[in-house]
């Protein structure tokens, strides 16, 4: 049989020819045994295939969501505390830089102090008139007008009592040695008057170890339930989806 | 079953309405898979592939035949099942009984509606159709098996294979040959039934 010839037949079984085709083949079926027996043939087989035994499937196939990469949806909660989490962190390493920063350049406002007691030069009107107190107004200079800070880093005297940073109370004879006696008793009334603000600006420049404490532990609080939240509901979901 | 509208939702991510389809579809997976592979496990695993595919691409179905579709992907993880076999060991079609022997007939695979005589019966009938549709070349393997055993019209099987109908009618047409040369040729195979009406044919 030519491959023509079986492709005919093969489609005449099917009843995929047209009626044309269909009506010719027919002619010749009639006409030809041959033709006749290999069609009784296919038709065997196509009848003994179709009673291979369709078998079940052995199991289900359904998907999990698991399985088909689905996650549930992230509590609305998620994206507050994520925020929360953020602004504690940014808050935590500000007051962690500034405290540092603070304790670091404590030393220095210390050491610097004594080599320019002695030859500070002035660079402003007060400072003309407390050359000794120049040292110490350094380090505050950055966060307090020169102006300002020099009437009352002139009194450091008192101060060194009570803050021990600036411990070189040896400077305390030396600025009032180099300032005129009209200058320091002109200058002492404000300096007792002045102590006390000092104190007070030198701890408000340092922020409080506690608020360090709460931001951190705050940053990792919200950290935890930003990472815990979603896995939580997660679980959640699949216990839901598996009792389904 | 409202086979367009569970079709949406499941495109819409649903999965319960997927899985619904996955109930009605899978018998029909699971066998064209077998037939194709000659062997449960590997037609259990890309039947789970199929499906698994079918819902992760399932936006690109377009309308028209959804069986067709699905047997489309079912006979794509089929080939890529036969390309991962060709690279490790063959496993045997019947497992193994505790003496070390094959088995014949796995119990686990018996339909409990038959009388022990009629599942021997359909257990040799089975077993000789599937020798000779192993002995098929694949495309052709895959081409019989949706038109014959699927009951796939010429277009739905084109789809599913992803070739013009011309090549269809043809592999069809070679392939039953085939299939009747092997089962006359292998005779002896068939039960005692069937090979009566060969000899009458």
């Amino acid at each position: 049989m030519n491959p023509r010839d079986l492709e005919l037949l093969s489609a005449y079984l099917d009843g995929q020819l047209n009626s044309s085709d269909s009506a010719r083949l027919e002619s010749r079926l009639a006409s030809d045994e041959s033709l006749r027996a290999a069609l009784d043939n296919l038709r065997a087989t196509h009848i003994l295939f179709r009673q291979l035994p369709t078998r079940r499937a052995p199991r289900n196939f359904t998907l999990t969501p698991q399985m088909a990469g689905i996650k549930p949806p992230a509590p609305r909660a998620v994206p507050v505390f994520r925020f929360a989490t953020a602004i504690a962190t940014f808050l935590f390493v500000i007051t962690f830089v500034i405290n540092g920063l603070i304790s670091l350049s404590a030393p220095s406002f210390a050491a610097a102090r004594i080599p320019s007691a002695a030859g500070a030069a002035p660079s402003t009107a007060h400072q003309e008139s407390a050359p000794a107190a120049q040292a110490p107004a350094l380090p505050l200079a950055a966060s307090a007008p020169t102006e300002t800070s020099s009437p009352r880093l002139m009194s450091a005297a008192p101060m060194t009592t009570e803050v021990p940073i600036s411990s070189g109370a040896g400077s305390v004879p030396r600025t009032a040695g180099s300032s005129t006696p009209e200058m320091v008793l002109k200058s002492n009334a404000p300096q007792v008057e002045n102590a006390q603000p000092m104190n007070v600006q030198r701890n408000e420049l340092s922020l409080p170890f506690d608020l360090e404490i709460l931001f951190g532990f705050l940053a990792i609080g919200f950290g935890i339930t930003t990472w815990t939240l979603p896995r939580n509901n997660e679980r959640s979901f699949r216990k839901k989806w598996n009792k389904k | 079953m409202d086979e367009p509208a569970l079709i949406q939702s499941a495109q819409r991510g649903d999965l319960d309405a997927f899985n619904t389809l996955v109930l009605h579809y899978q018998d029909a997976l699971f066998n064209t898979a077998l037939r194709i592979l000659g062997d449960d496990d590997l037609a259990a695993d890309a039947t789970q592939d199929a499906f698994l595919s079918a819902f992760q691409h399932l936006n690109s179905y377009r309308g028209g035949s959804f069986k067709a579709w699905l047997h489309r992907t079912v006979t794509n993880a089929c080939y890529d099942e036969l390309r991962r076999k060709k690279r490790r060991p063959a496993t045997p079609l019947e497992p193994d009984s505790n003496d070390g022997d094959e088995m014949d007939s796995p119990r686990w695979l018996a339909d409990p509606r038959l009388t022990p005589e009629q599942q021997a019966e359909a257990d040799e009938l089975e077993h000789a159709i599937q020798h000779c549709l192993d002995a098929l070349p694949v495309e052709f393997r895959a081409v019989v098996v949706l038109a014959d055993l699927q009951g796939l019209d010429y277009t739905e099987v084109a789809a599913a294979i992803h070739a013009p109908l011309g090549t269809i009618k043809s592999r069809l047409a070679r392939a039953r040959l085939r299939l009747q040369e092997c089962l006359q040729g292998s005779a002896e195979l068939l039960p005692v039934a069937f090979r009566l009406q060969e000899e009458q044919s």
